[in-house]
């Protein structure tokens, strides 16, 4: 059972969260999800960021920027599409009329595009990640328009947001507006006209469903055991040099004709070995020979050995401590 | 009113095992030999090695006469320019980059997008806002001049008719001169500093010797540098580098975007003309493990080539385009280790007090000695 008391908390926190992201609900093109900012150009979406280096260092913004100056637009891609597509990019004054609430088909109805352009970049196929860098001379209200050529069928798609030059936030007024709101509430809840109107369950039941708990994904056993051997000795940093892997299964079975990927990289670094290691030779008796490998700092790294076999898919992490 | 009593001393601790083992590690004793480069035969060859130095310091090898490999690579300064961009024939994209040691490293570039000393030598040679020549120009100077032709071809063999030479006869002729400047550059090697006299004071548990080395300041700094400021993550071995690739989120420059660094390099040095599979390789085998193992993917993103710290004072400004002015500022960086604007930051913030890292600074400053001859 829920008290009542926690109702209106409850929906103070959902308010803040959705104030946070109202973005995304205005229009399509740039929206805030999980504390990144995403552009989703049709279903492609990278990671959205600018910056206002000279002025403001590493402060990172999603759409409306504090000042008149050079900004940097970053989006890392989050689809490698992405990186084989024609992008543009064309920022232009906002003569539509329509502010945040603009969309690509008031851009199409814009007489004269090319005088209300004050930035365009011409299609170019940029892999990864791509970068703009335009030094904004006045304040404003602008819009973005990212435009992607599909190589295959030649189908453009596109991504519009309007955005802020000399933009200074909206102050307290959010705040007060969501602490009237809360009182107003409160009032209504105390005085049972909310419980007359809805009736106290469905209220609590929605509140739970909006702050709903996410559930941890569960994790799998592995089925198979990993050794390995390292025949050049003992891993020196930053030397090139082979591993012996040999694999069974927990009955002691050796395991072979694997089909085996190797990964790896310092979690705490976030950073991955610096060769791509591959098995060049299998040895017979669960034993494969495992090149390129070389780990170029000390600390903790970890190894991870994707096995496919008859039977299935399997992983196992090796740690090391270098 | 009482008056305190006691002993306080400014004395430091004594190494550990593990410590002297770590300090060990970052000697330049411990150097191994330098490896051998099997992809150009005249690595080691004393006349290539005079022949390409040279060239490393004739300005005839750019399109105005004016601009040689030593314009940016000033000996001075050991072999950096204190400039932030490097100025030749135009503004190049990053900071010149120091060559001493580089012989060690498998990947020469702030991006790494050459395999080799040789590879790399002939970039900028081509690059129009650097030497802005091209390879018939400089292959035309070295035919014209006799002292550069009768060395060239004591070491090479003749040089080919360059009026309609086969292009394959003329790159090879091209990766030649690379290979001379690379055999010089070979021999630019640090040499013993303060910081290396004072590891083999501990070494031979001097302590007198260990005193008159190094001060309590600069030691607090090895220890910090050790230890707490995870420097040696990145900057370890006797040359202070991994050799390897580093998002450290530094900020771009103004005017530029953000420096997409490694990810792009790994792709360029892959199916670069004069790589290690190349017909250009002297090696008959081109096992090529590097490229072969190459490290490709996303968390390249914005990573840049660790430098060595060894004359960090000489190599002014710092980063890969001298974003920070100071190593004052580099310590500033690594304290607050802030997001990068591309890719992830891979260092943590450190929280060392300005005192601490001071003594880094000071420690830094041990690391000076002249380059070898």
């Amino acid at each position: 059972m829920i008290s009542c008391r926690i109702v209106p908390y409850c929906l103070l926190f959902c308010f803040l969260v959705s104030f946070s992201s109202q973005d995304a609900a205005a229009h399509g093109g740039v929206v805030e999800e999980d504390d990144l900012c995403v552009i989703k150009v049709n279903y492609l979406r990278a990671q959205f960021k600018i910056y206002q280096p000279g002025a403001t260092g590493h402060e990172q913004y999603c759409e409306d920027l504090p000042l008149a100056s050079e900004s940097v637009f970053v989006m890392e891609y989050q689809h490698d599409s992405l990186s084989k597509m024609p992008i543009d990019f064309r920022i232009i004054r906002d003569v539509t009329g329509k502010g945040r609430f603009a969309r690509m088909e008031d851009i199409k109805n814009i007489a004269d595009l090319e005088s209300a352009t004050v930035y365009y970049r011409p299609p170019i196929v940029e892999p990864h990640i791509y970068t703009v860098n335009y030094e904004f001379t006045e304040e404003g209200n602008f819009i973005g328009v990212v435009s992607a050529e599909h190589p295959a069928s030649g189908k453009i798609y596109t991504a519009v947001f309007p955005f802020e030059v000399g933009f200074t936030g909206f102050g307290y007024w959010p705040f007060i507006i969501g602490l009237l709101f809360l009182i107003q509430f409160q009032y209504f809840l105390m005085s049972g006209r909310l419980k007359r109107w809805f009736g106290m369950k469905s209220v609590a039941a929605a509140s739970l469903l909006v702050c709903g708990l996410l559930i941890a994904p569960a994790s799998f056993a592995d089925s198979l055991i990993v050794t390995y051997t390292t025949p050049d000795g003992d891993p020196a940093i930053n030397r090139m040099h082979s591993w012996i892997l040999h694999i069974e299964n927990e009955d002691g079975l050796e395991i072979e004709g694997a089909i085996i990927e190797v990964e790896g990289g310092m979690p705490e670094h976030d950073h991955g070995l610096p060769t791509r290691p591959r098995i060049t030779e299998e040895l017979g008796g669960g034993d494969y020979r495992l090149e390129g490998m070389r780990f170029h700092m000390s600390g903790y790294w970890e190894v991870i050995v994707s096995i496919t076999t008859d039977t299935g898919n399997f992983e196992v992490t090796i740690p090391l401590q270098l | 009113m009482t008056v305190a009593c006691g002993r306080w001393s400014s004395s430091i601790p004594k190494w550990t095992e593990t410590e002297i083992d770590i300090l060990k590690s970052l000697w330049l004793k411990s150097l191994p030999d330098l490896p051998p480069d099997p992809s150009n035969a005249v690595a080691d060859n004393p006349i290539a090695a005079e022949f390409g130095r040279l060239l490393f310091f004739d300005a005839r090898l750019s399109a105005n006469g004016g601009i040689s490999c030593a314009t940016c690579h000033q000996v001075e300064r050991r072999f950096t320019d204190g400039l932030q961009e490097a100025q030749a024939i135009g503004t190049t994209a990053r900071h010149t980059p120091s060559i001493v040691g580089t012989a060690y490293s498998p990947w020469q570039f702030w991006d790494g997008r050459r395999d080799s000393q040789w590879a790399q030598a002939l970039a900028p040679l081509e690059d129009p806002n650097e030497h802005g020549t091209d390879r018939a120009a400089v292959l035309g100077l070295i035919a014209e001049d006799a002292g550069y032709r009768s060395t060239y071809e004591s070491v090479f063999g003749a040089l080919p008719e360059l009026s309609n030479a086969d292009p394959v006869l003329l790159n090879t002729a091209f990766a030649n001169v690379g290979k001379s400047i690379a055999a010089f550059e070979r021999t630019l090697m640090p040499t013993s500093s303060r910081f290396d006299d004072y590891v083999e004071a501990v070494v031979d548990a001097d302590a007198d010797r260990q005193a008159g080395l190094l001060g309590d300041v600069e030691i607090r700094g090895l220890r910090l540098f050790i230890g707490e400021a995870n420097c040696t993550q990145c900057h370890n071995g006797p040359l202070f580098t991994n050799h390897e690739f580093h998002n450290t989120g530094v900020i771009s420059f103004p005017g530029d975007v953000p420096d997409k660094a490694r990810i792009a390099g790994v792709a360029e040095v892959l199916t670069s003309e004069f790589n290690c599979r190349s017909a250009y390789s002297d090696d008959p085998e081109r096992q090529c493990d590097e490229l072969k193992f190459a490290r490709t993917g996303t968390d390249l993103i914005g990573a840049q080539k660790t430098p060595s710290l060894r004359n960090i004072e000489n190599t002014a400004p710092f980063m890969h385009k001298g974003q920070l002015a100071t190593i004052t500022d580099v310590l500033a960086h690594y304290n607050e280790a802030p997001d990068a604007m591309i890719g992830h930051n891979e260092a943590e913030p450190l929280g060392l007090s300005d005192r601490e890292l001071g003594q880094l600074e000071a420690f830094l400053a041990t690391l000076a000695a002249p380059v070898s001859d």
